[in-house]
């Protein structure tokens, strides 16, 4: 016999277990694919389960506050808005969480299509414009009037702004100023769009700037901390941020106000 | 008359709420937990407007709009209330016939308004 020959049965082996642990390993994958559908569909019926109630809280609050079931003093009306406060805060989060384990098993997808960024400042503006004036803020928009249509995941860019300026009037004392710049740039010859939203707040430490958007990341982490939060802000902002190929960063020092700047490409259709 | 409104929603609290809201502002309002049930709109003449939840135990919310048209029972608007506002939901929404989409929880003197443009 010739060595070859020889060594066809030690051949036909490895490959016969070779392909066996293939076969294994499929196995296993699809079994952790099939988990990962269960956890994304446990997360998505929990959050949903979750909501319902927490509706049901905030509706209940709404109605007494604005006296549909008969006059409130002045107190009951303070009392009834911390109820609200406190369940739009835990609304806020559940979206949160969902929304980062959804992320975080399937692969990120872009929805484009076109859309106006003025729009979308101007939408996500307006729905902080009450809160802004209860607190006594100066809320500023400015959008150039030469910038193209976008084309990007319109819900993401959403999501993104609505986080930067929510914190911003969430971190900002009364009396202060908070503001939405859209332009081109950083370069003027940059085929990009740069986003900045600005405040007069308590501002970030240097070397806190980069540690913002880590997970769960909380720069205050003490029990008594004053702003709640999971920390998954400005990780979700990142992600979509990079998604689309662009830039997230913050300018900011302790005291001194902060500014978020993120950056768009700007995909023309010519 | 008092307009009508036909509230589609699974949720006891949720619909208990919105009743309450609803009535003390001087709707007249039938609930319906399933879409079943609110295919099965009992009265000749349609209800004025319908705040329809898109997440039912039998089925997709907005198979409604179609089966009360098939029984000329079509609510004059119909308003869909979600837990997301996105844009495919908006979009989906929008082919089906929807007036509006809402996003839960509504703030209540947003939805009192809503209704209110409608029903005129």
């Amino acid at each position: 016999m010739s060595s070859a020959e020889a060594a066809r049965p030690v051949v036909a082996d490895r490959i016969e277990r070779l392909e066996a642990e293939v076969l294994d390993a499929q196995r296993i994958i699809g079994e952790l694919r099939d988990r990962d559908t269960l956890k994304t569909q446990f997360l998505s019926n929990i959050s949903h389960d979750l909501r319902t109630p927490l509706t049901a809280i905030i509706t209940h609050a709404e109605i007494l506050r604005d006296g549909i079931l008969g006059d409130v003093t002045a107190r009951q009306m303070e009392s009834i808005s911390v109820i609200i406060t406190g369940g739009r805060q835990l609304l806020d989060m559940i979206t949160e969480i969902l929304m980062h384990a959804r992320d975080s098993s399937e692969p990120l997808t872009l929805v484009e299509s076109e859309f106006s960024l003025l729009d979308v400042v101007e939408q996500v503006t307006a729905l902080n414009e009450s809160l802004a004036a209860r607190k006594g803020l100066g809320l500023e928009r400015r959008v150039s009037t030469d910038l193209p249509p976008m084309r990007g995941d319109r819900d993401k860019i959403i999501h993104v702004l609505t986080n930067l300026l929510g914190n911003a009037v969430e971190f900002t004392p009364a009396g202060g100023r908070v503001w939405v710049h859209a332009c081109h740039g950083p370069e003027p010859s940059d085929e990009l769009v740069l986003i900045e939203v600005g405040d007069t707040g308590r501002g970030i430490a240097e070397d806190h700037h980069e540690l913002i958007f880590r997970e769960f990341a909380q720069v205050d982490a003490s029990a008594s901390r004053v702003h709640h939060g999971i920390g998954l802000g400005l990780t979700i902002a990142r992600r979509f941020v990079e998604l689309h190929g662009g830039r997230i960063w913050v300018e900011s020092q302790l005291g001194r106000g902060s500014r978020f700047f993120f950056t768009l490409p700007v995909r023309h259709r010519a | 008359m008092t307009a009508r409104i036909l509230l589609v929603e699974d949720s006891a609290l949720i619909s208990g709420a919105l009743r309450v809201l609803l009535e003390a502002s001087g709707y007249d309002v039938t609930v319906a937990a399933t879409a079943s049930e609110a295919i099965a709109w009992p009265d000749g003449s349609p209800p004025d407007v319908m705040l329809l939840d898109l997440t039912l135990p039998d089925g997709d919310g907005l198979t409604v709009i179609g089966g009360l048209a098939a029984r000329g029972l079509r609510p004059r608007a119909t308003l869909a209330m979600t837990g997301h506002g996105d844009t495919a939901t908006r979009e989906r929404c929008a082919s089906a016939g929807c007036d509006a989409v809402l996003v839960k929880p509504v703030p209540v003197k947003e939805l009192l308004q809503i209704v209110s443009d409608r029903v005129v």
